[in-house]
């Protein structure tokens, strides 16, 4: 055996940042749709996200359809604070569109808590910094919780575009442009809580912690940053730092004109992922 | 191997106001095992942690072979068992040892030739595909330890890592790590000072954190006073220490623990002092377990004039 082990020696090669970064990636998929554990989280989002297709969704198309049918400047949804001043032209996408954006932010905050702080607590990063750096562990964490969200996205988004088939089967090509607008949206939205819960998973000890703060945190935060942009009209731009300050006026927006807000959740990513990077690099393991 | 493995320049850290090391200057070469031994919160995780990357020191540089702790480049180079780290609970053993193996640049086909042979050699072969949490204490170590021989690391630095094994599995790993000192570098931090005993010719040992080193071999066999250490079965202890010491050559006899005895002797002059003692044994008809050349470890680190 001691043989094998030489005869493989010789053709190592040093893996490089990315290489390690799709390792990295890799290993978080599997723990999402390869484990006992991911498997009944999956399983737990497919079967709420069933019910949401089945009921509340379906249900407001179908209102929304009639709507469509009889008057275009008022709807069920602007009665209920859901309405938007540019519609999707599926109405199905409207309202995935006004739920989703509630959702999938709630989502990311939970699901990406746990990117280093309970391997960081066990020990168990020990052994991978033995083999990667900080930098590659950090960033590969967050690109991978990334993917499954972007997959869960996509699937919730797919599952609707099969709703408004079942409904009419010819607006296919109308609603594929459509579909991808609302993928690569809720995906921009969704970047920077994942980044600010990269930030808190590598300070804090667990992934319940690290939702408690970020809950704290974005709380406090809109609060005492509204109060001063209330008095100080100038420090209105802290707004920015807020993930998902954007939200409601994204919420107005349709299509591939909602990306007009994209650098918004951009910037703010960068910020956040600059700040957890900071932290990570200087926490002992 | 004559190289300079780890180089520490006043080196120091402080956890809340105490002091865990304290202005340490150091270097080894590579060569043969290493034991780091001090009592309790004398610093010697902080040391290990250091040097793995897991800790940034206060003040001071490190670096192993030539490179900050935890860069790039000593990767599959260093290895290390963590003190109390514990594997991922949702994956096998197997599915973290290749994935480990990947990290330091094994394609998946090697990774898994590299992972079935370190498994084979801590006899975690039929635990494989077992999570973490299903193994006993003893097997979770031996696959802690598996997992710091994945490759060839130079360095590998080891904490505590007999501690909680049965002696079958003590010896296990004692072997592997004489088998592998040709090729590697051990540094190993043990409370065990008869298993540093067997491996390691150099002793770095932790006070206050302080560090001092000690070429226990080299110095003893420089000295004209040498030592041989006596462990008896039960034995009338004034009366052999005064005829141990009456006997020609013997500088000083002292008995540090029940049935234990250190004789002190010039050995340019008494080369065959261990005959003497045998044929003094024999005439008083006292039964002994051992005799050793040199003083126990113990003996030599902290109860030395």
């Amino acid at each position: 055996m001691i043989h094998a082990s030489l005869l493989v020696e010789d053709k190592i090669m040093q893996p490089g940042f990315f290489n390690h970064l799709l390792l990295i990636c890799q290993f978080e998929l599997n723990r999402s749709f390869a484990t006992r554990k991911g498997l009944l989280s999956m399983v737990t989002f497919a079967v709420i996200w069933y019910f949401i297709l089945l009921y509340p969704l379906r249900f407001a198309a179908g209102i929304a359809v009639q709507d469509h049918g009889l008057n275009q400047h008022f709807s069920l949804f602007d009665f209920i604070g859901l309405g938007s001043s540019q519609h999707w032209s599926i109405p199905e996408f409207d309202v995935f569109w006004q739920l989703a954006l509630i959702i999938f932010p709630m989502l990311s905050i939970t699901m990406a808590a746990d990117q280093t702080c309970s391997d960081r607590a066990r020990g168990t990063l020990r052994f991978m910094v033995l083999r990667s750096s900080r930098d590659r562990i950090f960033f590969g964490r967050f690109t991978g919780v990334m993917l499954i969200q972007a997959l869960l996205i996509s699937a919730a988004a797919f599952s609707t575009l099969a709703l408004v088939l079942s409904r009419d089967a010819s607006l296919f090509t109308a609603a594929l442009s459509d579909l991808f607008a609302l993928i690569v949206n809720l995906v921009l939205i969704v970047l920077p809580f994942t980044a600010m819960m990269a930030a808190l998973s590598a300070q804090v000890k667990s992934a319940r912690q690290a939702t408690l703060w970020a809950i704290l945190i974005w709380t406090f935060m809109a609060g005492i940053v509204s109060g001063l942009a209330y008095y100080v009209p100038g420090l209105d731009f802290l707004k920015l730092l807020i993930p998902g300050y954007q939200l409601s006026e994204v919420a107005q927006l349709s299509g591939w004109q909602a990306l007009q807000l994209a650098y918004i959740p951009l910037i703010q990513s960068l910020v956040l992922l600059t700040l957890g990077r900071w932290i990570m690099t200087r926490q002992t393991l | 191997m004559s190289s300079t493995i780890i180089q520490c320049q006043q080196l120091n850290h402080v956890y809340a106001g105490k002091v865990a090391l304290n202005d340490i200057n150091v270097e080894l070469e590579a060569g043969e095992a290493i034991g780091l031994v001090g009592p309790n919160g004398a610093g010697k995780t902080t040391l290990l942690s250091i040097l793995s990357g897991f800790l940034h020191p206060t003040s001071g540089t490190v670096s192993l072979f030539g490179q900050p702790p935890g860069a790039t480049q000593l990767i599959g180079k260093v290895s290390a068992l963590p003190q109390d780290a514990r594997l991922d609970p949702s994956f096998t053993l197997k599915e973290q040892f290749i994935f480990y193996a990947r990290l330091q640049g094994y394609t998946t086909q090697q990774a898994i030739l590299e992972v079935n042979r370190v498994l084979e050699a801590f006899a975690l072969s039929e635990a494989a595909d077992e999570k973490p949490g299903v193994l006993s204490h003893g097997m979770a170590k031996r696959a802690a330890i598996a997992q710091a021989l994945i490759g060839k690391p130079t360095l590998v630095l080891l904490d505590e890592p007999t501690a909680g094994l049965d002696p079958v599995n003590v010896r296990t790993v004692r072997s592997i790590i004489a088998e592998q000192t040709s090729s590697t570098t051990f540094i190993i931090s043990s409370h065990d000072l008869a298993e540093l005993d067997r491996l390691c010719r150099r002793i770095l040992l932790l006070e206050n954190g302080r560090l001092q080193i000690e070429n226990i071999q080299v110095d003893e066999q420089q000295s004209a006073t040498r030592f041989i250490t006596l462990q008896m079965e039960s034995c009338p202890a004034p009366e052999m220490t005064a005829k141990l010491a009456a006997l020609d050559g013997v500088l000083q006899v002292t008995n540090p623990q029940k049935n234990e005895f250190v004789v002190a002797y010039n050995a340019e002059k008494h080369p065959t002092m261990d005959q003497q003692l045998m044929q003094c044994l024999q005439t008083n008809h006292w039964q002994y377990r051992q005799l050793s050349h040199g003083k126990t470890l113990e003996e030599k680190l902290f109860f030395s004039e």
